[in-house]
């Protein structure tokens, strides 16, 4: 059995990152991935089976049969859910996890955003919290996150909101006529904007080409590799070492630990000719990287005599605090086409409402949106009073699919600790192994927000233009999906977080959970670049003092 | 698993009060028919005894009605019995929820009918061409 210095559980924003920099340093990594390396071809273009909507299935994993998990509605009817239903909050599962197939929104989180119960108090039943670290100590990560992957924007353009040493390497995405409209329509309300940061080559970089305008980003692997994850950036340079061992069809089944309770390894299942072996594996310290549910799942899972409550798990912190986003939308009709046709789509946005709202904890970000594959279109975006058949229908599709200008954006999550991962244990998946139980709501908070934010949208498209306007809030539901974050939070105080402010779980001195996992809050942002911006964090600090 | 005759005439009518034709074709010229037939087969198998069943129903329904074929009746009549089952309000006995059924009916026509065209029921990308979304 090879002991490795480190084994890192799955190669998504966070994991990817961290095997880069480690096998850069010159340490033996041993990468585990539960899902496949998918080219260009494997994800494809099929309109009802990807990320972003996902009628009969998905394009990015993991598989549909194998993979249940345990959804509690609000009432506390117990489903059994697959990865494409709702109420799953799936992420994909494959090489480069969620970043193989996402818009790549590269948004910094405010300095606010790190500081939110010292802000604005802690509503009951929240466990609003403020981090351990704060914007400052992270600022040269997200410097670097934006550098090594790549990101486009526009570095003066929220300077006075997000100081910031260096600009961004890429010029901003093109304006298209939406862009024009919205701008103007913010001028009026006399509200800021700025273009959406994106993880895109808008010119070519990083020895790949630039973005091709097609309109595939979201759910969609990129037809020129110009759209910047970890498959294409930090794994391809830790394999360049030939110290990084890449394992795809890995499921790490538990964290071990040896008689003294100590981490040693993990033991992982993988495909051997006949049927499945079970593998183990020893490294000086273990980092899991699986994502907000599936790395609170393997620390449940992984109980001993010692850890009868799972790993970390002392003080029932695993699993809390589960927040992603609510998205409020709202939509409108320009007497004009301003439908272009060129991808992403997303190219203005503005932060005006993330913080300073009367009556309210923080508040979101609101910009135009990704193109919509026709179907999604259908499904998402047509106005209430239309109906949903009939030559109305119809006809409005084919006057209007041009003109409808999209707002929405992610509103700050107000965690409640209800909102939450545990083990099903009588629900196994295909490897026999207890599956997540996901319970709870947001806090009612959140969703005041939210139907603040809906309203401000519908504001923006009439100053816009639009003829007529129309919304949609999602109400008090558990946030999650692809946005997942916080279930191992990190803080000073092992009583109300899991890990220190370096992912370190706070009863183990080898055990890391570095992922969004460790978000206290989530920011009214997408939280990938924040993600990347810890683990290039906590991985320099490992390779300086621990390996 | 196969439609019997009776049944696909019925759905044929349904799907094309779904998506009418116009300047542009209809669900079913566009080919949502045989995106149904090959989705019977694969993600639409376990939801096909509804679509029997409530097709059966529809037919019921139109017999009772209006004392024909729900695909021999007007457009009108049609719309007038779809607009029912929609909101639930039915004067035959449904083995399977109205709603639920229509629901199930408006959806899996559009899905045909605005995905890309490789799924069988946007032949040539024709409900593209009708909308503005070209794919690179």
């Amino acid at each position: 059995m090879k002991n490795y210095d480190a084994i890192i559980i799955g190669t998504g924003a966070a994991g990817g990152i961290i095997a880069g920099v480690f096998a850069e340093a010159g340490k033996n990594v041993l990468l585990l991935e539960r899902g496949p390396a998918l080219s260009f071809s494997d994800v494809g273009r099929d309109h009802l089976r990807n990320q972003r909507l996902s009628v009969y299935g998905h394009n990015a994993g993991p598989e549909l049969d194998g993979n249940p998990r345990v959804f509690v509605d609000p009432l506390g009817k117990v489903q059994t859910v697959r990865p494409h239903q709702p109420n799953y909050h799936n992420n994909a599962a494959c090489v480069g996890g969620g970043t193989r197939v996402y818009g790549a929104q590269a948004w910094r989180f405010l300095p606010l955003d790190f500081r939110m119960a010292s802000t604005y108090g802690v509503p009951e039943g929240s466990s609003l919290s403020d981090w351990p670290i704060a914007y400052d100590d992270l600022e040269p990560f997200y410097e670097r996150a934006e550098w090594e992957l790549g990101v486009a924007g526009d570095g003066s353009a929220l300077e006075d909101k997000l100081p910031r040493q260096r600009g961004y390497p890429l010029p901003a995405v093109n304006s298209s006529p939406q862009t024009v409209a919205l701008r103007r329509g913010a001028a009026q309300l006399g509200w800021s904007t700025n273009p959406v940061p994106l993880l895109i080559n808008t010119k070519p970089y990083g020895g790949r080409e630039a973005c091709i305008g097609c309109k595939y980003c979201v759910g969609f692997a990129c037809p020129t590799d110009a759209k910047n994850g970890s498959h294409n950036t930090m794994i391809p340079r830790a394999l360049a070492t030939g110290l990084c061992t890449l394992q795809t069809g890995a499921i790490v089944k538990s964290i071990e630990t040896d008689t003294h309770g100590t981490v040693t390894g993990v033991s992982y299942i993988v495909q051997a000719p006949h049927g499945t072996e079970l593998k183990k594996a020893t490294a000086k310290i273990v980092v899991v990287s699986a994502g907000a549910i599936e790395s609170a799942r393997l620390l449940l899972n992984s109980r001993s005599s010692h850890h009868p409550n799972g790993l970390g798990n002392e003080n029932d912190q695993v699993g809390r605090n589960l927040q992603g986003h609510l998205y409020p939308r709202a939509y409108g009709l320009m007497r004009e086409k301003v439908f272009t046709g060129i991808g992403p789509g997303v190219t203005i946005a503005t932060t005006q409402f993330n913080h300073g709202n009367p009556d309210l904890i923080g508040g979101g970000m609101l910009a135009d949106d990704f193109i919509k594959p026709p179907i999604d279109f259908w499904y998402d975006s047509l106005p209430p009073d239309l109906p949903r058949w009939g030559l109305a229908n119809k006809q409005f599709m084919r006057d209007n699919y041009t003109r409808v200008l999209h707002v929405r954006g992610p509103v700050q999550d107000i965690p409640s600790p209800k909102a939450r991962v545990t083990i099903h244990h009588d629900v196994l998946d295909c490897w026999a192994i207890p599956v997540a139980r996901l319970s709870g709501t947001t806090h009612p908070e959140t969703v005041r927000a939210a139907e603040f934010m809906q309203r401000r949208g519908e504001e923006w498209l009439r100053a816009s233009g639009c003829e007529k306007v129309w919304s949609y809030s999602p109400g008090l539901v558990l946030s999650g999906g692809q946005h997942q974050a916080g279930t191992c939070r990190m803080g000073n105080d092992p009583k109300t977080s899991v890990t220190d402010k370096w992912g370190r779980v706070h009863s183990h001195e080898n055990l890391f959970v570095i992922d969004g996992s460790l978000h206290v809050t989530n920011g009214g942002f997408n939280p990938v670049l924040t993600i990347m911006a810890l683990a290039f964090r906590s991985a320099d600090y490992l390779v300086q003092n621990r390996l | 698993m196969k439609l019997t005759d009776e049944q696909q005439k019925t759905l044929r009518a349904a799907v094309d009060r779904i998506i009418p034709s116009d300047n542009y074709p209809s669900a079913w010229q566009a080919g949502v028919g045989d995106y149904l037939a090959k989705q019977f087969e694969k993600d639409l198998s376990p939801f096909f005894d509804t679509y029997c069943a409530g097709l059966a129903s529809l037919e019921a329904e139109s017999l009772k009605q209006f004392d024909q074929s729900f695909s021999s009746l007007s457009d009108e009549q049609k719309d007038a019995i779809l607009n029912q089952v929609e909101v639930g309000d039915f004067f035959t006995t449904w083995t399977v929820s109205p709603q639920n059924f229509f629901k199930l009916l408006t959806n899996t026509t559009a899905e045909g009918f605005y995905s890309e065209p490789e799924q069988g029921g946007n032949r040539e990308g024709v409900s593209w061409s009708m909308i503005g979304f070209d794919s690179i």
